[in-house]
């Protein structure tokens, strides 16, 4: 193929798609590709907030692989760097603050935008994704008029991300009967969401429909985009992956945003690789990980595998092999104070899932078919326990040691 | 890179950047343009730049302009006024008073944003502080827009400028690589309508210090300690002390290293999602 467009959704989670079965008609857009998508139903990230999975999707290695996390590492390589290596021009557009280049996300990449020179409101503290759109409109109409060479694109929305202050017409599409002002919505975020206050069952459940106005907004800029492709002629030869780094909670697992957690409304990840010459929609059930993302960019490109990534490429779907599933976290909360204390861990096989909270030594281990919402810890009874244990338990604190 | 190909390359270089002087003196009256100045490497090689259209076409210099930021070396300060007149320069040291006032003159005091003026306020209301104090420091979020933006738009405003040189390059940061060399910024609630002229906007940090030693421009004192690049005082790191700039491995380390500026802006969004 000749281009390759990796679509980020910041804090999108799985069951917010109709595709995923949602029906409350939030992804219209990204619903109606199906046909022209790999599905994928298991996919996973490898932690619950963006530093801890974005590892995983950019440079195919895990969180705390390179010891004490602090910016990213030198030793990782980004997907940008052999892609560009190989002369394809690579870009990328985002708002996220910690993929920033002040962090280290800018290597290998002929375009950086990260928007951290612009100023930003209080209520909207990113650039949304209509204007990300238009910026790499403009950069893609420029480049197809100067020879139109492969590139690799990376777009990154954040527009779903707290606070959740949603335009009017997307909070009537979702549920006009609420006629909550901006600063009303606000006060949500600092009162509730920031104060992790599940106590009043209706305030989260109001949490809930103003992201699911985002997750509506952000189909339409989805559409856009698709738009600017095909009116740029593009869209015939551009294979386009589409997943998010995490999910968000709403009082699942007795929290609100996406802290250290490992249950499935945070690491579960929508996963569709949209491919124009594909005649019909497939449906992948594997186990598959988010460092699978930059093998299967390198095998688009039909680039040398690099060797220090982590995970295999997803296609052709039939060579991809069976395998296990990892993530981990560190307290997001107590980390910035360097409170390395409090890392959690998970591994899933198949639809068995072990958690381990290392600072309480705490086990936990969910059967994600018999009991899908993950409330009953089966690590005491089930026969599979030890052997999963022993899978994880080496990756338990390496990092100390690096 | 022999001797005679960087000076023919240090000559094309300066020839670009000639052009859009060019152009910016055809686009704007001599009234209507201003220069930003801030005693750095790159505002510097820009000035002189400008000052060699200007002396080749026996026109006069637009004014220029510095901003103190009240937390500035003194080296630079010494740089600039000695330059200043030599090159009998029509500068403007711009300040805003009124937070150094409130500061007591003091760094690292507690402001409190009542005691500001009005425009003060309004502007931290603009970008969306909501706090009632903030600490006095040129390179944190609330100091920069106060010291830095605030007086650069005020300076448009007083004298109605409508273009203004500015020393930025776009290696400097990934942000900059699809900037324009003239940059048209619309009108915005306290921000006058103005073009910014970016006439360097090709060289490296590499090329400005060939250009500099080529065309031998004169450079501020600190570079020769060890510093790459120069913000507020309090803020800029030396990069490899004892170093000269020039020296150091421009190549493969960051420029920007030393600045504070970067990470401040990064923690006000990671604050404003959530995180803090």
């Amino acid at each position: 193929m000749k281009n390759v467009i990796l679509l980020t959704i910041d804090t999108l989670r799985k069951d917010a798609l109709g595709c995923y079965g949602n029906e409350s008609e939030l992804t219209p857009f990204i619903d109606s590709l199906q046909d022209k998508c790999i599905r994928f139903t298991r996919g996973q990230t490898t932690g619950p907030y963006t530093q801890a999975s974005f590892p995983g999707i950019l440079t195919s290695s895990y969180y705390l692989d390179y010891g004490k996390p602090k910016g990213l590492s030198p030793k990782r390589t980004l997907i940008s760097e052999p892609v560009k290596q190989a002369g394809i021009v690579t870009a990328a557009f985002h708002s996220n603050p910690y993929l920033c280049d002040y962090l280290g996300w800018n290597r290998g990449w002929d375009i950086f935008y990260d928007s951290m020179e612009e100023e930003v409101s209080e209520k909207i503290p990113y650039i949304k994704g209509n204007v990300l759109n238009s910026k790499v409109a403009k950069w893609l109409t420029s480049h197809s008029k100067m020879g139109n060479k492969p590139f690799f694109l990376w777009l990154h929305y954040m527009d779903i991300h707290e606070p959740y202050v949603p335009e009017r017409k997307y909070v009537d599409m979702v549920d006009s009967s609420i006629t909550l002002t901006l600063d009303e919505m606000f006060l949500l975020f600092t009162e509730v969401l920031l104060k992790r206050d599940v106590s009043d069952d209706r305030k989260v459940k109001l949490l809930r429909k103003l992201y699911d106005a985002h997750v509506r907004e952000v189909d339409d800029y989805i559409r856009e985009f698709f738009a600017t492709l095909e009116k740029l002629d593009l869209l015939r030869d551009t294979v386009i992956i589409i997943t998010s780094d995490h999910g968000d909670e709403f009082g699942e697992h007795g929290g609100l945003s996406h802290d250290d957690k490992m249950y499935s409304e945070l690491v579960d990840m929508p996963l569709l690789i949209y491919d124009p010459n594909q005649d019909k929609g497939e449906v992948c059930d594997s186990l598959v990980s988010n460092v699978d993302i930059p093998p299967t960019i390198v095998h688009l490109f039909g680039l040398d595998p690099v060797e220090s990534f982590e995970g295999h490429s997803l296609l052709p779907l039939e060579d991809y092999p069976r395998k296990g599933c990892f993530g981990e976290a560190i307290d997001q909360r107590s980390q910035r104070g360097g409170d390395i204390e409090k890392d959690i861990y998970f591994y899933r096989e198949q639809d068995l899932k072990v958690i381990y909270r290392a600072n309480l030594d705490k086990w936990e281990m969910y059967d994600l078919k018999a009991d899908t919402r993950e409330l009953n810890n089966i690590i005491d009874t089930s026969p599979e326990a030890e052997e999963l244990k022993s899978k994880l338990s080496p990756r338990v604190r390496r990092w100390l040691k690096g | 890179m022999t001797e005679q190909a960087k000076v023919k390359r240090c000559a094309q270089l300066v020839e670009k950047s000639k052009e859009v002087i060019r152009e910016a003196f055809r686009k704007f009256t001599l009234e209507e343009l201003a220069i930003t100045w801030t005693g750095g490497k790159d505002s510097t090689t820009t000035l002189w730049i400008i000052r060699q259209v200007c002396l080749e076409n026996k026109i006069k210099l637009p004014k220029v302009m510095t901003i103190d930021e009240g937390d500035s070396f003194p080296e630079i300060h010494d740089f600039i006024n000695k330059w200043a007149k030599e090159w009998k320069l029509d500068l403007e040291w711009c300040v805003n008073q009124d937070v150094i006032d409130a500061a007591g003159g003091k760094l690292n005091a507690i402001v409190k944003v009542k005691d500001l003026n009005e425009r003060n306020q309004a502007e931290i209301k603009r970008i969306g502080y909501e706090e009632d104090t903030f600490p006095f420091e040129a390179e944190s979020y609330v100091g920069n827009h106060l010291m830095k933006t605030v007086v650069f738009n005020q300076f448009i405003e007083r004298y109605g400028v409508k273009g203004i040189f500015q020393g930025l390059r776009r290696d400097e940061q990934p942000a900059r690589a699809q900037d324009v060399y003239f940059e048209h910024r619309q009108a915005a609630e306290m921000v006058p309508e103005h073009t910014r002229i970016k006439p360097i906007l090709h060289f490296t940090e590499r090329d400005i210090w060939d250009n500099i030693m080529v065309n031998k421009i004169p450079y501020c004192v600190l570079y020769e300690q060890g510093y790459r690049s120069l913000g507020a005082r309090t803020t800029s790191a030396i990069a490899e002390a004892g170093v000269p700039a020039w020296q150091q491995d421009l190549e493969h380390t960051t420029e920007r290293a030393g600045r504070r500026q970067d990470k401040e802006q990064m923690m006000d969004r990671l604050r404003k999602l959530g995180y803090m």
